[in-house]
């Protein structure tokens, strides 16, 4: 009789947060970094919903996404973080374009890979300073047995 | 204790050795790579492919069109003679805006000079071959300089462009021959238009164009008035003004004597402004 009130529970219990996300909404977020662009005749004037066409670095060939620039000339979007090297962003409107190139990934991926900031040589001489260390104790100690 | 030294001494040149090998050993691999892509780029075991180089008067001059001021322009021909066309696979893409020579790893020359008529083919027909490299390394051709200089013979002889064609407005006709004998070099970077161009594929074909803008010249109907493209072009009335029987047929010392000042300035200040890679401007020197 216990174990059938304990078994009956149990699903109860289960089935509520089941019926509950249900109905339910969930927001979640995430920092992140995007990448806004401007573009502008030679003049200053924004190129108006001017066409835009995105490359990722892994297909240069194929446009990774085609958009429109704001009536301000901007266009704002998120790189794919697996997709470090160059960016390549192309802006036409009416006859007039242009191309920028924006390296994404590479800088942060070179600075976590140097994070000690140390040179080889550097590396070499602390490590033999270390070594010499634990060979001095060795030789201070086995001097003051011999004696 | 005495035996204990030397063994110490041994330890610790080992350790270094052993570290420092390890250090060397990273950047000789690194040096090695770089090295390897370089050689790969100039040596006959690389991959390679074709480069064509294309010009491109594109469909203003196919066409036809209308000048800023009215007047129905279409061309039978315009000539342009190119010199040292040069593709570049630039690592630090060139900035035009900029300008100076492109920076790249690998350079395709196309030697010889070509005078080429833009206005060749149908209204639909391809921008015009002006000649292929094969067996170019494989990669991005990302950068392209080319010279406008003067014909030494054949239709264009002592001029780089000349251009031929007809203008109409309210029931005139002007018969028009543009001749200019000065020479430019231009220096642009990567195509800008529908499709990615200079993708140099293994065993593939690939293309780069010299575009040429002759809307800025005479102007376009189609753009507002107030456009920059419009306010600088001189448009064809100036040409039509000094039109004998219908007819205009000047070089720019021609044009120097009969235009206007303003107007003669206009065109000189506009024609460097002529070669582009597709819709991407172009670094220009007056040679």
């Amino acid at each position: 009789m216990k174990g059938k009130l304990l078994a009956t529970l149990l699903i109860l219990f289960l089935s509520i947060p089941a019926a509950a996300s249900a109905h339910g909404a969930k927001i979640s977020y995430q920092i992140t970094k995007a990448i806004e662009i401007t573009a502008t005749y030679d003049t200053g004037e924004p190129l108006s919903g001017g066409q835009v066409t995105i490359y990722a670095p892994d297909n240069p060939s194929t446009p990774w996404r085609k958009a429109k620039c704001d009536e301000n000339g901007k266009y704002i979007f998120i790189p794919d973080p697996s997709k470090p090297g160059t960016w390549d962003v192309q802006v036409r409107q009416a006859g007039h374009g242009d191309m920028i190139h924006i390296p994404i990934g590479e800088g942060t991926a070179e600075a976590a890979s140097g994070s000690t900031g140390y040179t080889p040589l550097q590396i070499v001489l602390m490590a033999a300073c270390v070594v010499w260390g634990f060979v001095g104790t060795t030789l201070f100690f086995a001097r003051r047995r011999g004696s | 204790m005495k035996k204990l030294f030397p063994i110490a001494v041994m330890v610790v040149f080992l350790v270094a050795v052993v570290l420092s090998g390890c250090g060397s050993g990273t950047e000789q691999d690194t040096e090695t790579g770089t090295s390897n892509e370089a050689a790969s780029q100039t040596s006959g075991e690389t991959q390679v492919g074709t480069l064509e180089f294309r010009a491109n008067g594109e469909d203003f001059v196919r066409q036809g069109f209308v000048s800023k001021d009215g007047w129905a322009i279409t061309f039978d021909h315009v000539y342009v003679t190119l010199a040292d066309v040069t593709a570049y696979q630039c690592e630090t893409p060139y900035d035009a805006h900029k300008g100076g020579k492109p920076q790249a790893a690998v350079e395709v020359v196309r030697p010889g000079t070509h005078t080429v008529d833009l206005a060749e083919g149908g209204e639909d027909a391809p921008p015009i071959l002006v000649g292929k490299v094969e067996d170019v390394p494989v990669g991005h051709y990302n950068a392209i300089s080319w010279k406008m200089v003067k014909a030494a013979s054949g239709p264009a002889k002592g001029y780089s462009l000349v251009i031929m064609g007809k203008a109409e407005k309210d029931g005139k006709t002007i018969n028009f021959a543009i001749k200019n004998e000065k020479e430019y070099s231009y220096t642009g970077g990567e195509y800008v238009g529908d499709e990615r161009k200079g993708i140099v594929q293994e065993g593939g074909t690939a293309d780069l164009e010299m575009t040429f803008h002759f809307d800025h010249i005479f102007g376009d109907a189609e753009t507002p008035a107030d456009d920059e493209l419009n306010v600088g072009a001189p448009g064809f009335e100036p040409f039509a003004a000094i039109a004998e029987n219908g007819t205009v047929d000047a070089d720019m010392a021609a044009l120097k004597e009969k235009l206007s000042s303003k107007d003669y300035q206009k065109l000189v200040d506009i024609l460097p402004t002529l070669g582009h890679v597709g819709e991407g401007h172009c670094h220009c020197e007056v040679l």
